[in-house]
This record gives C-alpha cells, sequence and structure tokens, in this order.
C-alpha cells in the first residue's frame, strides 16, 4: 500500500499539466472573443429593437440560457458536422468536416454561450450612457456607429468591464468542459495523467491550484484596467509655460 | 440665409409646431421667447432633426433640406452645418475639454489630429477655458462645461447655431460669464437662434425676437419693438406676468 495522500505528487504533476495551458488560455479567450462580438451584435439588435432580429435575438438568449454548457458543447460537437453532412448529402458539396477540430465546436460553443450573457451585460452598459451625449453627437453630424465607437462603448466599457470580468473568469473554467469535444487541455490533461498511476485525486489539487492562480491573476489585471481607465480625480490647470507645448 | 418653411410637429394629437415659417437673415440673432411648453425647444430640435417633425424642410443658403422625411446624407449635411449648444451641456464625460471640441474636427470633419487641435485650442480660449484645456466636465462647473459646449458647437463653423436656454441649468451666479461669451460669439457675426427665458438678455442680444405660443409666431420685430409695444393680447400678458413677478414683494 502506498500512501494515501501523494503530497509530491500535487506539484510535481503542475509543470506537465502547465504543457497544455495555452490550449485552455487559447480557448478561452477566441470564445470569449466571439462571446463579446456577438454579445455586442444581439446588444444593438435589442437597442434598436429591429424586427424579427429581436425576436431571434431573444429566442436565442433564452435557448442558451435555459441549457447547460455540457450540453451545448455535445451539440455542437455532434450536431454542427450532422448539419454538414445533410448538406452534403443534399446538394452534393463536399464539405470536409471530419478535418475540423474539435477545438473549433468549443469555441463556437463556448463562444455563443458566453454570448448570451454578454448581451445582457453590454445592453445594460450601453443603455447607462446619458442620452445627451449621444444628442450632442448626433447634433455635430456624427453616425450611429460613429457615436457608438467614440462616445458610448467608451463610457459603457468601464460600466460592464466588472462584469465581463466575471464573465471570463467563469469562462476560463468552462473549458474544462471541452474535453467533450476532443480537446486535451488542462483538464483533460489531468485526467491522462490521472490514469496513469491512478493517482486522480492530487492530480485534481494540481488542477485546482492551476485555476485559481490564472483567476487571481485575471481579477489582479481587470482591476488593473479599472484603475488605468477611471478618470482622475483631479488635474492640473494648463499654465502658460505649458500650453506652448 | 437660413429658412425654415411649413414646420410642423405634434405628439400624437398634441400640436406643439403648426406651420411655422421663418426666415433668418446671416448674422442674425433671433431670441425666442414665450410660455412653457409652446414647442420653444421642440422648434430647435426639429431644425436640426434631432425630432422628427410632420413636415417641413430647411434652407441653408442654396440648398433645401426636407426635414420630415429620413435621407442619410442631406441629414448629415444638415447636422454638419448646424450646431447645438443644450441646456444641459452634455459634454463628452469620458474626454477632456480640449477633446470635446476636438471630437466633431476629427470624426465628422476628418481633420488631422494638429490641425483639430490648433483650432480647438483656438476655439477653448475664445470662451477663456484655455487654462482648462485637459479637464474633464466632471472637473468643470455648470457654467465652464457651457462655455466649452459652446467652443464645440463654433468649432465646427455651422452656418446656424442654435442655442436651447443654454443658461437654464446653471446656478444664477455662473449665468453671466455663460451669457457673456454667447454675446461675444453674436458679435462675431454667427447666425443664431436663441431660446432663453432671460429676458433682458435676449433683449440686448438679439436683433430680432419670436414670441411663441401654442406653437404659432405671434409676434415677430426687433427687441424694442416686440418687449415695448406687442400688438398681441397674449404676449402682452406674458410680460404682464413677467414685470408682476420682478416687482418686489411689499412697497412700504
Amino acid at each position: 500500500m502506498g500512501k494515501l495522500f501523494d503530497f509530491e505528487l500535487v506539484f510535481t504533476s503542475i509543470p506537465e499539466l502547465l504543457q497544455k495551458l495555452p490550449i485552455t488560455l487559447e480557448l478561452a479567450l477566441l470564445a470569449m472573443v466571439l462571446g463579446l462580438l456577438l454579445g455586442l451584435l444581439m446588444a444593438i439588435i435589442k437597442m434598436k429593437n429591429i424586427r424579427v432580429l429581436t425576436q431571434i435575438v431573444n429566442f436565442l438568449i433564452s435557448l442558451i440560457r435555459g441549457t447547460p454548457v455540457i450540453v451545448q458543447l455535445y451539440i455542437a460537437f455532434f450536431g454542427i458536422p450532422m448539419f454538414f453532412k445533410y448538406l452534403n448529402q443534399q446538394f452534393g458539396s463536399s464539405f470536409a468536416v471530419a478535418d475540423i477540430p474539435g477545438f473549433v465546436y468549443a469555441v463556437v460553443a463556448l463562444g455563443l454561450n458566453q454570448s448570451a450573457f454578454c448581451a445582457e451585460t453590454i445592453r445594460s452598459a450601453l443603455q447607462s450612457v446619458d442620452e445627451g451625449q449621444i444628442e450632442a453627437a448626433h447634433a455635430l453630424g456624427m453616425s450611429f456607429f460613429q457615436t457608438l465607437r467614440r462616445v458610448i462603448l467608451p463610457e459603457a466599457f468601464e460600466v460592464a468591464l466588472p462584469t465581463l470580468g466575471n464573465s471570463l473568469i467563469s469562462m476560463i473554467k468552462s473549458t474544462s468542459l471541452a474535453f467533450t469535444c476532443a480537446v486535451v487541455e488542462i483538464t483533460a490533461q489531468g485526467k491522462i495523467i490521472g490514469g496513469r498511476s491512478y493517482r486522480y485525486f492530487e492530480v485534481y489539487v494540481s488542477l485546482a491550484i492551476i485555476y485559481w492562480v490564472i483567476t487571481i491573476i485575471i481579477e489582479q489585471g481587470i482591476r488593473l484596467i479599472e484603475k488605468k481607465i477611471r478618470l482622475p480625480e483631479q488635474v492640473e490647470l494648463v499654465t502658460a509655460g505649458k500650453e506652448g507645448k | 440665409m437660413v429658412k425654415i418653411e411649413h414646420l410642423s410637429k405634434k405628439y400624437n394629437d398634441n400640436i406643439v409646431l403648426e406651420d411655422i415659417n421663418l426666415e433668418i437673415h446671416k448674422g442674425d440673432v433671433v431670441g425666442i421667447i414665450g410660455p412653457s411648453g409652446t414647442g420653444k425647444s421642440t422648434l430647435l430640435r426639429c431644425v436640426n432633426r434631432l425630432e422628427t417633425p410632420e413636415s417641413g424642410a430647411v434652407w441653408l443658403g442654396e440648398k433645401k433640406i426636407e426635414i420630415a422625411h429620413k435621407n442619410v446624407k442631406e441629414l448629415r449635411y444638415l447636422r454638419q452645418n448646424t450646431g447645438m449648444v443644450f441646456q444641459r451641456f452634455h459634454l463628452f464625460e469620458k474626454k477632456t475639454a480640449l477633446e470635446n471640441v476636438m471630437e466633431g474636427l476629427l470624426v465628422v470633419k476628418k481633420l488631422k489630429k494638429e490641425e483639430a487641435r490648433e483650432i480647438a485650442q483656438r476655439e477653448l480660449e475664445k470662451v477663456g477655458m484655455a487654462p482648462w484645456a485637459n479637464h474633464y466636465p466632471k472637473h468643470l462647473s455648470g457654467g465652464q462645461q457651457q462655455r466649452v459646449a459652446l467652443a464645440r458647437a463654433l468649432a465646427m463653423k455651422p452656418e446656424l447655431l442654435l442655442l436651447d436656454e443654454p443658461t437654464s441649468a446653471l446656478d444664477p451666479e455662473l449665468v453671466g460669464e455663460v451669457l457673456d461669451v454667447i454675446k461675444k460669439v453674436a458679435e462675431e457675426g454667427y447666425t443664431m437662434l436663441l431660446v432663453s427665458h432671460e429676458m433682458n438678455f435676449v433683449r440686448h442680444v438679439a436683433n430680432r425676437v419670436i414670441f411663441l405660443d401654442k406653437g404659432h409666431i405671434v409676434e415677430d420685430g426687433a427687441p424694442a419693438e416686440v418687449f415695448e409695444h406687442p400688438k398681441n393680447e397674449r404676449t402682452r400678458e406674458f410680460f404682464r406676468k413677467m414685470h408682476m413677478m420682478n416687482q418686489p414683494e411689499y412697497i412700504i
């Protein structure tokens, strides 16, 4: 009988787990970017209340929020190839479905999942911007998208940042489910290492440590950005000497 | 010359403006006065189409712009050539005073950064805000914010400047500094439509006064004429009330 808990293994397995860290981070970041872009699009559609599109967005958000991530991942992994095979059969096209790596399905599924939550965060942040500033921008002759980019987003970003930071943290943790799409990120790697020695528990503890550290880093990063974009409390007057510069 | 033609606006069944026609000569400062809720602000907001009227057109020089229908290109032209100063300033919160003035030059007029900065600096100097160029709106008093807002509108060199009660949201102490700047701008020859409750100011700065009541222009003339010898009964009543308010409560 060996030891009940191999304390050393918790730390010695970390380097091997970290080999797959780039995959975890890549997956999380790509899915987050996809989620943000789609979320922004959905938020604008809801804000401008565009007919038909608003209903579609509402339906999507309801569907995504009402189903577990793991089920969405399975549906993406099995459903999308089936859809393409159907297309191939129907139209005689030849999409190489089998060549699409599982990573892509994971990004799509996690990104879509994130977009539903981001949409609400972004919409409320956009709507928190004072209507008057938008009118002022229009009065200057700025178009809707110019106003969005130059006036609304910079202010809405600050409002949305803490919530989006939380979303990113939960996204990092959701990537641990990407094994369902045959992606080997750190959690899947952990299972493989555990399978070799049957010391699953130690490896799970190592994984917990890694996720926790990543989360702490993200939290601190968000705090730093918040500090950086906050307007200064006080500004010195421009003196005559400085003005020339 | 600026012309407003057949401007009508209603909210549901409530008629706010009915067939307003107005010809404004270049360099004119037209003061619009009248009781609350008679469509003074709505008139200004329709002219640059922040509100959509039921009918109407605006002539800027030789160019006619239909404002009842949406035409992106015409709308852009209209807004680029009219400037607006709001009651509540509406500066961009995330930009400094200088950046606020530069914004329209950069984004709409597509000027180079140095050029925009130079113009913005000059406009800020004109309104006496140059030392505060690097301040954010939250660091400025209401009067200072309104002066920056004025600089922002002026930087675009508008053919028509719309001022929507520019001093109503200010502490009485700060009204003066804004009025001084508006007076200076008026003397530079900008064409202005000015909605204001500061009767004395309107009287001094405007060279034409319009009295608006229930969506109609009921009085139109030189300030001395309108203020001293109003023709319309409604106008007379309005001034009577104003004068009463100016009188002391008791005379011993």
